[in-house]
């Protein structure tokens, strides 16, 4: 294994991300064979102490991140957990994940990734991430970096040993806490199995047992599943994101799940807020709910061709039906 | 972010300012046509991005359309020109799937409940380089006697005219430009007057099928001083659908009226489908329309028939339309579309990870259809063919 080459300064990577400035592409290869290493030492169910701020998806919206530390604190002032689902979709994924990789790597212990459904070589040569890094770097190799340091993130993690977190939701197949921690996880995400549900399944409030979810991977679950799930590991809450809350995020089942999702008008479409969770602690979850940050404005002005920008950015705004 | 105003066109209604964006260019009597030729050319735009989501849809499977290619090249001999065909995302793929396939639905509906051995007329409003007429017509149900009539502005009707007469075997195969001595076959068309006539055959063992295509050049916006009764090839007297995909929502609501209230008049026997977005005061409406205006596309109709609701009375009240029925795109994806079929579409691209974005979108896009004359009903009352409830606007927040 490399190891980070001394021509590579950290902290100066991580103050010119802030700027939103593109790394080499050999520092982000040092860079993420650096953090593989740091990875493979996570078990699939990480523990960690409260207070931690836990983040949804984020799906390269930089600057909607940047708000995040901007109002939430910055790394490593404020502990952070991710819940995955850096990338595609918005227009700054290369440098959304650049960040958290180099954050990670900088301060292992302050901050967490869990992976999403997201962070997977199929799911992201359909929504984004993979023409981006051919379009930002001109080859693919960056786009390989990053999804094969994908493979090392964790699955989970529990907060005090009472809030169960993870990207998506429960399995049919993994009743305890436990055979989570049994699953090979260094590997492309599966089309099933435990490590597909994990990263694919959405609560169903209208349920009580597992169903066939509408999104073809996965599954919906209900009060039932949650309680058993809860009990059976004597956890208190299930915390996770991976669906779009208008409000930003969304409890369910008497207070036992909740749904954070940290994407503001996701998507520079769906002119929802966002928010993350601050877990204190004593456990106590309190939502700290945010809009859309000034700077998305500027993704629009990129659209229009101009003479700074002849053609205009490509995908700059969304498309909708003409 | 808060979404820029419309020009609030109902108070323009009548005034003969029948243009979408305030540019007060507009002549009394509601004939601008000639004004704000850069909006126009957005406008029009707008077809080239619906012809790229169509090819982006058939070239990853989820449609069936050797036609698609024809129209999205920048040389009709070579319809794949030096950019590669973007590649939309799977949520609007889907989108144009069951926009295609819900109004194809109708199309169908109607063509099976009109006497196919009598003239049957569609009638294409802004149908821009749309492929539809030629799926018809190659279609393996083999249909008879359909009139299709197709309007846009002149510069797209010219270039799809021209793209038809110098396009490979793809069409030729099966359509021939029928003699027209009133069209000089090389000359452009002329904005008021020349349409353009081609008759179809199928390959199949009845050749003489006896369906017609005709472009005609036209600016909505000319109503009603441009009539569609000078078009010597439309006739009264055949029953008529009238289909506006995507096309009435870049009018003024009182052009859109007008348009709608002289086809009322002009075809008595007639049903008339069109595809529109709507909620445009919702969070995701909201910034629809201000990502929109970035783009420089204005939909004016859009708050004037902001729901599902005014969508169905405006058919009843401006188009005379004595039956109406709507359902939003995801209503048309759950009830219209089969299980196995569903199945298919979500295997295509692994899956749509979007769920809730889908519902959202395909929330704000609706298909509302409605009928009038002895004859027309039976097929068109889809919903109660189906055996389902149909929602009635309800949909989406
Ligand atoms: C979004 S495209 C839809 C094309 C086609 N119906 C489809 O669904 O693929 C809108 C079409 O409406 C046409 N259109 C808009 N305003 C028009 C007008 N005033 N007169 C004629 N056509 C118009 C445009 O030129 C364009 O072809």
């Amino acid at each position: 294994m490399p190891s980070l080459p001394s021509s590579v300064d950290l902290d100066e990577c991580i103050a010119r991300l802030y700027k939103k400035e593109l790394l080499a592409e050999s520092v982000i290869e040092a860079i993420c064979a650096k953090t593989k290493e740091l990875l493979m030492r996570e078990s699939n169910v990480v523990h960690v102490q409260a207070p931690v701020t836990v983040v949804g998806d984020i799906h390269g919206q930089f600057y909607d991140l940047i708000e995040i530390f901007r109002i939430g604190g910055w790394c490593p002032d404020t502990n952070y957990l991710f819940l995955g689902d850096y990338v595609d979709r918005g227009m700054f994924s290369v440098e959304t994940i650049s960040l958290l990789v180099c954050l990670k790597l900088r301060y292992p212990d302050r901050i967490h990734l869990i992976r999403g459904n997201h962070e997977s070589r199929g799911v992201t040569q359909s929504y984004g991430f993979y023409t981006e890094c051919v379009r930002k770097y001109n080859s693919a190799n960056i786009w390989h970096h990053f999804t094969d340091l994908f493979d090392y993130l964790t699955l989970s993690v529990v907060i005090n040993n009472q809030i169960f977190c993870v990207h998506g939701g429960l399995s049919p197949s993994i009743h305890s806490i436990d055979q989570i921690k049994v699953i090979d996880r260094y590997r492309e995400i599966p089309h099933e199995g435990p490590m597909a549900d994990l990263v694919w399944s959405d609560p169903d409030p209208e349920r009580d047992e597992f169903s066939l979810s509408p999104r073809g991977a996965g599954y919906t679950f209900g009060a039932q599943v949650v309680q058993k799930f809860l009990s059976v590991n004597n956890m208190v809450h299930i915390l996770r994101a991976h669906q779009l809350c208008q409000e930003g995020y969304q409890t369910l089942f008497d207070d036992r799940l909740s749904t954070v999702w940290s994407a503001p008008n996701y998507c520079y479409r769906c002119g929802n807020m966002a928010s993350v969770l601050e877990v204190d602690s004593n456990g106590g979850r309190f939502f700290n709910i945010f809009a859309a940050a000034p700077e998305n404005d500027q993704v629009k002005d990129m659209q229009m061709p101009d003479k700074m920008n002849p053609g205009g950015e490509p995908g700059a705004l969304p498309d909708y039906f003409l | 972010m808060s979404a820029p105003s419309i020009p609030n066109l109902l108070s323009l209604r009548g005034t003969g300012r029948g243009r979408g964006r305030g540019r007060g260019g507009g002549t009394p009597g509601g004939t601008s046509a000639a004004t704000g030729s850069s909006h126009d050319s957005t406008i029009q735009g707008t077809d080239t991005d619906a012809a790229l989501s169509r090819l982006s849809a058939v070239e990853l499977g989820y449609l069936s359309d050797p036609f698609a290619t024809l129209f999205t090249g920048g040389q009709p001999n070579q319809p794949h020109s030096a950019l590669p065909p973007p590649r939309r995302l799977p949520i609007i793929n889907r989108g144009t799937y069951t926009r295609t396939t819900g109004i194809d639905l109708l199309v169908d509906s109607f063509l099976s409940s009109t006497d196919a051995s009598r003239t049957r007329q569609i009638l294409s409003l802004g149908a821009g380089t749309d492929t539809r007429a030629f799926r018809l017509f190659s279609s393996p149900s083999s249909h008879t006697n359909i009139s299709y009539h197709e309007i846009d502005f002149p510069s797209i009707i010219a270039r799809k005219q021209h793209i038809i007469q110098t396009s490979p075997s793809t069409l030729s195969s099966f359509l021939y430009q029928k003699p027209n001595p009133s069209n000089p076959l090389n000359s452009p068309p002329h904005p008021t007057s020349s349409s353009f006539s081609f008759a179809f055959e199928s390959d199949g063992p009845s050749r003489n099928n006896n369906n017609t295509l005709h472009l005609h050049p036209l600016d909505l916006r000319s109503f009603p001083e441009c009539p569609l009764s000078r078009f010597d090839s439309l006739s009264s007297a055949h029953p008529t659908l009238i289909i506006s995909e995507c096309c009435l929502c870049y009018l003024a609501p009182a052009t859109t009226t007008r348009i709608l209230e002289h086809l009322g008049r002009l075809f008595p026997q007639s049903a008339m489908v069109i595809y529109e977005p709507i909620l445009p005061h919702d969070p995701f409406g909201k910034m629809m329309v201000s990502n929109l205006a970035a783009r420089g596309i204005v939909m004016p109709t859009l708050t004037e028939y902001p729901t599902q609701q005014s969508q169905e009375e405006r058919l009843r009240a401006e188009g005379g339309f004595t039956e109406v029925r709507s359902k939003t795109i995801d209503r048309v994806w759950e009830d219209w579309v089969s299980p196995g079929e569903k199945e298919r579409i979500d295997g295509l691209e692994g899956g749509l990870d979007e769920v809730e974005e889908w519902k959202l979108l395909a929330g704000h896009y609706l298909i509302a259809w409605g009928w009038r004359g002895s004859g027309m009903g039976k097929g068109l009352d889809i919903d109660v063919s189906r055996g389902d409830e149909g929602g009635d606007g309800d949909d989406t927040e």
